[in-house]
């Protein structure tokens, strides 16, 4: 083995552990795929479960619960904002935020 | 008979199956419709709908149908010879296993990916969930009963094999913190956790670890010992998070699975061993039980299988890609099972007459009489193997070593994921039975606890299925194995069921799934009187109080499933006669399809 795969791109040697190595991608991807198929969706629950934990910690104020740390806690609002809506059909609130409209 | 004639026979018809009777399936019984757009894709959400290549969702759901029961079954059933057990596994795959699991799908996916027990209550009657969650508490109770006997048997049996199985714990943590924390891909770290676990089957033949010190200071046997450790280890593993050592260690045992069934097959090829048992066991002892009924709940896994309707609805329809996929998903992954089950019988009629310590045996010596038989199945089926492993040139002390460390990695993931189920169930059954007590009552306030104390409802998922461990006295695995049997097989006869009238609901003929659904009711509650007189005529108090009570409960819920079933069927029937469906997808009524973006 005279190179390294940078650079090596145009010999046939270089080409073939090219190949080779995306040969092995193919092959590991497909094993990860395998992997998460059977767990994955409980695992994702899980990780949903304490996101949204977290989140009703955060946002204790929305829930008509004073939040002692809440000045502390600001800068972490801009990142659950994004799943916002998801979260609160998740708690059983239809709409969130003013009267007669939503996030 | 040469075991390599058979193998390849049953191989066979399982390509005929899947080539025909599949394809029949999928276009005169459930009518698949390429265009149709699965739930996988209309309810996307990343967690639960998922859509996923075929082959992805084809290795999940085998994986997760595929355990240590297609095993233990077949290792009993070939007490009345290798015949009876070999038809009925691959005529129940081809015909029965293959409908129900592949029209398990179908129906899930027709309705939003729904669980079977939820479109039991819409498609049978709302009575039917709660017989649905009857059943699958019992269901689990035995999986859970019965795999911890086996574990522990083979544990006193061979405990070379508790060191290579012990390390399998450490290894599948660090596998998951190597995936989760450092975001690596699970191949190569699974691969070395396997590679150092055959490396400790050498260890272990040096370090054998017993519990015999510990029972003789207790004063109990060593098998009650096993079965705490083995339930208080399925408590807390049931209470970690799943990446932590659940997903990690299933998908080790994942490639042990693939390794044995490897060793099996081309030990059989390479060894050309023939089958020492009887095709027909016509000199049975005095005292057997008869083929008809038990043949057929004795095999559940392997020919049919009410479990697997439990993975089709659940997960494996909120993956599928195209309606389509559900063919070779369904189909292929019982065809599967089937193999691993004829795999068994070929290990406990031919390659255990090669075993050594079996050499110079007749073979009904080891199969001498029926509590021989339900005695150590999965003890057979590893020698077996073992002997299979002898004809490449594996030596045999480590060849039981690496049989026993698969069906025990096989039996303890079954072990893990029932008690979860099972914590589910109850957690379940208390929301139904607090919404009915009377509020503030007594009744009320423990249901409504048990709804939400995780702790206890997994608790007691583990001391129900240890207190029927100890029953039948000699931890012997056959008199539990039977009763669930009878409760798997219900559980199929429930799926099928609401496959049959989802079939004649939409106009089309649904003999092919009526003729297994019949057979499984009479044979299950043939089997469940039969064992009952078992039970009721035996001395042992344990039979006769504790068994036989659960017998009954069984039996009366299979009363039950099957006069739900007829209403429901007599319904769908009545209700195609009224508007002239015949045969068409149009017959389908509005509420089965999903909306088409």
């Amino acid at each position: 083995m005279n190179t390294g795969h940078r650079g090596a791109g145009t010999s046939p040697l270089g080409r073939a552990w090219h190949r080779t190595v995306a040969a092995w991608r193919r092959v590991e991807d497909f094993h990860q795929q395998v992997f998460d198929a059977r767990w994955g969706h409980a695992r994702r629950r899980e990780a949903r479960a304490q996101q949204d934990t977290l989140r009703a910690l955060l946002m204790l104020e929305t829930l008509g619960v004073d939040n002692p740390v809440a000045y502390e806690t600001l800068d972490l609002i801009p990142y659950m904002v994004a799943d916002l809506h998801s979260w609160h059909q998740r708690l059983g609130r239809d709409d969130f935020g003013a009267p007669g409209g939503c996030c | 008979m040469p075991a390599v004639a058979v193998l390849l026979g049953a191989l066979a018809l399982f390509a005929l199956g899947y080539r025909f009777y599949s394809v029949y399936l999928a276009k005169r019984v459930y009518a698949l419709d390429p265009d149709f757009v699965t739930p996988a894709h209309t309810l996307k959400d990343g967690v639960d709908y998922v859509p996923t290549n075929k082959h992805i969702v084809f290795a999940h759901h085998f994986i997760s149908v595929a355990g240590a029961a297609p095993i233990v079954g077949p290792a009993i059933a070939v007490f009345w010879g290798w015949g009876p057990a070999l038809l009925w596994v691959v005529l129940g795959t081809i015909f029965a296993s293959g409908a129900h699991d592949f029209g398990s799908i179908v129906v899930s996916v027709r309705h939003k990916g729904r669980s079977i027990g939820s479109l039991a209550s819409d498609v049978i009657s709302a009575r039917a969930r709660i017989l649905f969650l009857l059943i699958i508490f019992f269901l689990v109770t035995m999986v859970n009963a019965v795999f911890a006997v086996i574990i522990a048997g083979l544990f006193i049996d061979n405990p070379s094999a508790v060191l290579p199985v012990l390390v399998t714990i450490p290894l599948a943590i660090g596998v998951g913190q190597v995936v989760y924390r450092r975001r690596t891909a699970a191949l190569v770290p699974s691969v070395i956790a396997l590679v150092i676990v055959y490396a400790c089957i050498p260890l272990g033949e040096m370090f054998p670890i017993t519990v015999d010190p510990v029972a003789g200071a207790l004063g109990v046997e060593p098998a009650f010992v096993w079965l705490v450790l083995i339930f208080a280890y399925t408590f807390f593993t049931s209470r970690l998070p799943v990446w932590m050592l659940l997903q990690p260690r299933d998908y080790i045992n994942q490639h042990q699975m693939m390794l044995a069934l490897l060793v099996i097959m081309v030990g059989v090829v390479v060894g050309m061993n023939t089958i020492e048992a009887p095709a027909f066991r016509g000199d049975l002892p005095e005292g057997s039980p008869s083929i008809f009924p038990l043949l057929f709940i004795t095999i559940a896994c392997g020919a049919v299988s009410g479990f697997h309707s439990l993975v089709s609805s659940g997960t494996t329809s909120k993956q599928l890609d195209k309606e389509t996929d559900a063919r070779y998903v369904g189909y292929v992954s019982s065809l599967g099972e089937g193999t691993l089950a004829v795999c068994s019988i070929l290990a406990c009629t031919a390659g255990i007459m090669v075993f050594s310590a079996n050499q110079g045996m007749a073979w009904s010596d080891i199969y001498v009489d029926w509590t021989a038989a339900g005695t150590g199945p999965a003890g057979k089926f590893v020698q077996g193997v073992a002997g299979f492993a002898g004809n490449l040139g594996v030596p045999e002390n480590l060849g039981v070593v690496f049989a026993t460390v698969v069906v025990v990695s096989f039996a303890a993931t079954s072990l893990d994921t029932a008690v979860r189920l099972q914590r589910y169930t109850i957690q379940e059954i208390s929301t139904i039975a607090a919404d009915k007590a009377s509020e503030g009552g007594a009744v009320h306030r423990v249901f409504a606890f048990l709804t939400r104390s995780v702790t206890v409802s997994t608790l007691l998922a583990v001391l129900i299925p240890f207190a029927l461990a100890l029953v039948p006295g000699n931890f012997a695995a056959g008199t539990l194995w039977q009763l669930f049997g009878t409760t798997n097989q219900l559980t199929a006869g429930l799926a099928l069921a609401v496959i049959a009238v989802w079939v004649t609901k939409r106009g089309r003929n649904p003999i092919v799934v009526l003729i297994p659904l019949v057979f499984l009711v009479v044979m299950t509650s043939w089997a469940l009187v039969v064992q009952l007189m078992g039970f009721l005529g035996s001395d042992d108090p344990m039979q006769r109080f504790v068994l036989a009570p659960l017998d009954i409960a069984i039996f009366g819920l299979a009363v039950w499933m099957t006069v739900e079933a007829a209403i429901a069927l007599r319904k769908a029937f009545a209700g195609r006669s009224a508007t002239g469906a015949k045969d068409t997808a149009d017959a389908a009524p509005a509420e089965d399809t999903e909306p088409t973006p």
